[in-house]
């Protein structure tokens, strides 16, 4: 039972971990949450879906599709709802109120597009279910794993092992500074906007395979914040950790304590986090700008 | 530059006012001439009070769409008395406030002779008191008891319901699971924090302790909780013969999927949401899935009732379609009997409706209840992606009554 546990509980961090990183990427160089996106997440999820059903696209080519438009949409929200924020050098808060409303408005439009209908995408897997013993794995759940990631280590490549994820890293540091030292910020922004839109992507078709579509799907961003709050702000490790170990949480709660009350649990062990350690388990020298 | 500004505003909400003011009046001016109240000139208003644009707004619009084709059909043979039927309706947006002001406005203003509600509990519960002062009837599809019955028992004076209550629906299931399917030992999955499938849930267990089955093991979840797997486990652990598994349609997918994934191959029973377009959306995990339904496909009214409705509205009629126009066979059958409009006389007739053949089965309300009794469901198995029926089932008790 036990084991059966750990697997669930990976399966589950293996989605809110490729959120979370979405998520982390945009803390990590503005220093502000984006909320946002969950609206990309679900907007992609339903671009995927249409690929499948007039393209009858592949897997990977769904994931390509979503994960493009996602990218897209990055850059699209980073120019209409971010840019001038930023070169008025406004306060933090009013990034945060930009976030969340783009986020209300994708919800919105997906709901007026598609109504409040549930699709659900083909079944790209012939067998559902791998058997080991009394172990049961999920096929979705695991190549959702392997994708999630692959896509995490090719991140972490391109952070630190390119010259743009070198520039990446700088301006996260200091926006201003890097400026001054020949580094292009608006592209570098704009790179940031992609990758995070891109993940988004990806864990949108994952999303929309494992829970259906529906207008709302994008409001699992919540746990994506709580895994980067418990595994730091703005840190790329902290927020796989942080999530890895919010699934596992989550389903072993479920176990001993009931679905009713695990969040009761999840809020005190995020409050712990935020009164003990508030920059999380991998301490990342980030605060939010106030 | 400012102050211009500033006045040329001040204008603007002041005819705002004026003309809010007009409005507001005119209604008062219709009521001084000779309409009477639950009707306007040679119209009999009938109200509608449905989401027409927020969660539930699938279901508003089919019953919406279903109540007008009765309505356009009644109206083509002649309407009733001579006068014809009109359907008012208004967007309550799933929000209990919005329904109450809606239901206002459909008794005060528009004089509607009846009012058609809501598929949705907490707002005919919300309604109940209201309706019993403003005195016009709501016939609902709100299964929650409390919608229709206060605490001591006694009915709501003028709410009704046209399909069977949740209490009803869940004894259908667990007698039919026990009678037909043979099982002994059943699991149970629900939602807690939804009021639905509580009120499905409780009944169903009641009934199956008190008939000689046993409840194996009783799970659940929260609303936002998209992973049932643990639950299932704590199931399939127990031996289980058969779940019942009472929620919404996406959390029946999901727990369903998740169920087949784990190699759980019992048949499954539940509610009204395993309908279409469920076994499209589970796809291969659907087949062995039992619930109860208010129409039979093959019957040839429903046949009949289906192609007008697609040759009206170019879809496939949902569940709820038939709920609608079966609304307006009720309502216009009361009307019919009463000889008038006027809404308490209807709401008389209301009660003592008997035997009405409508899409649904054959519908007579309890004036006890004011809900309906004697109404069997169909029960529908998913067999390889198809909707198959197998029979109409009712049980004993529920005959009796």
């Amino acid at each position: 039972m036990t084991a059966q546990l750990i697997i669930n509980g990976l399966s589950l961090g293996a989605v809110y971990a490729l959120i979370a990183v979405g998520f982390a990427i945009i803390f990590n160089i503005l220093k502000f949450s984006n909320f946002a996106h969950g609206g990309f997440m679900t907007v992609t999820a339903y671009a995927g879906f249409l690929a499948t059903r007039f393209w009858h696209t592949s897997l990977l080519a769904t994931l390509l599709i979503a994960s493009l438009a996602g990218g897209l949409l990055g850059l699209l929200a980073e120019l209409v709802a971010f840019r001038r924020i930023r070169n008025n050098k406004s306060p933090v808060i009013y990034y945060f109120v930009s976030s969340i409303t783009l986020g209300m408005l994708l919800e919105n439009l997906m709901t007026i597009f598609f109504s409040t209908n549930f699709y659900s995408y083909p079944n790209f897997f012939p067998v559902n279910t791998i058997k080991l013993g009394r172990l049961i794995i999920g096929v979705p759940d695991l190549i959702m794993f392997c994708i999630s990631t692959l896509a995490l280590i090719i991140l972490a490549i391109i952070i630190y092992r390119t010259k743009l994820g070198t520039a990446l890293r700088s301006v996260s540091y200091d926006l201003d500074t890097s400026g001054l030292m020949g580094i292009n910020v608006l592209r570098i922004i704009q790179l940031a906007f992609f990758l995070a839109g891109f993940l988004g992507g990806i864990s949108g078709v994952f999303l929309g395979i494992s829970y259906t579509l529906y207008p709302q799907l994008g409001q699992m961003v919540v746990k994506g914040f709580i895994a980067s709050v418990i595994g730091g702000l703005g840190s790329l490790e902290g927020a796989v950790t942080g999530a890895f170990l919010l699934g596992m949480v989550e389903i072993f709660l479920i176990r001993l304590v009931g679905s009713g009350i695990s969040p009761v649990f999840i809020f005190i062990i995020m409050l712990l986090f935020l009164l003990v350690r508030p920059r999380g388990i991998a301490g990342s020298h980030i605060q939010e700008k106030a | 530059m400012k102050k211009i500004v500033v006045s040329v505003l001040a204008i603007i909400l002041a005819l705002g006012l004026v003309a809010c003011g007009q409005s507001n009046s005119s209604p008062g001016k219709g009521q001084s001439g000779n309409s009477q109240q639950g009707s306007t000139g040679d119209q009999i208003i009938i109200g509608n009070l449905q989401d027409l644009s927020s969660t539930t707004s699938v279901w508003g619009k089919a019953v919406t769409n279903g109540a007008q084709l009765a309505i356009d059909r009644i109206n083509k043979d002649g309407g009733i008395n001579g006068k014809k039927l009109k359907l008012v309706t208004y967007d309550t947006k799933n929000d209990v406030q919005e329904a109450i002001n809606a239901y206002n406005r459909l008794a005060s203003q528009d004089k509607a002779a009846a009012i058609i509600g809501p598929p949705v509990s907490n707002i005919g519960i919300a309604l109940a008191p209201i309706a019993e002062n403003t005195k016009v009837a709501i016939l609902g599809s709100f299964i929650d008891e409390r919608a229709t019955t206060k605490n001591d028992g006694k009915p709501w004076g003028y709410n009704f319901l046209i399909q069977p209550s949740s209490v009803q629906q869940a004894q259908i299931v667990a007698g039919y699971t026990m009678d037909k399917l043979n099982v002994k030992k059943i699991g149970v999955l629900y939602n807690q924090a939804n009021a639905y499938s509580v009120s499905l849930a409780k009944p169903f267990i009641d009934y199956v302790k008190s008939h000689g089955s046993q409840i194996v093991s009783e799970q659940t979840y929260k609303t936002s909780d998209k992973d049932y797997k643990t639950q299932l486990a704590e199931i399939q652990a127990t031996g289980a013969e058969a779940i019942f598994i009472p929620n919404y349609i996406q959390e029946d997918v999901l727990a369903v999927q998740q169920a087949r994934q784990m190699g759980i191959n019992v048949p499954i029973v539940g509610g009204l949401d395993f309908a279409p377009p469920f076994a499209e959306l589970a796809g291969d995990a659907a087949n062995d899935v039992y619930f109860p339904n208010n129409i039979a496909a093959e019957d040839p009214q429903i046949k009949e009732v289906a192609a007008a409705y697609k040759a009206a509205y170019n879809e496939e009629p949902l569940n709820k379609a038939f709920i609608g126009y079966d609304s307006i066979l009720v309502i216009a059958d009361a009307i019919k009997r009463a000889g008038t409009p006027d809404p308490v006389k209807v709401r008389d007739a209301l009660e003592q409706t008997k035997d009405l053949k409508g899409t649904t089965g054959i519908i007579s309300i309890s004036p006890k209840t004011h809900r309906p009794y004697g109404l069997s469901m169909v029960m529908i198995k998913i067999e390889k992606g198809q909707y198959v029926t197998k029979e109409r089932y009712i049980t004993k008790e529920q005959q009796q009554q």
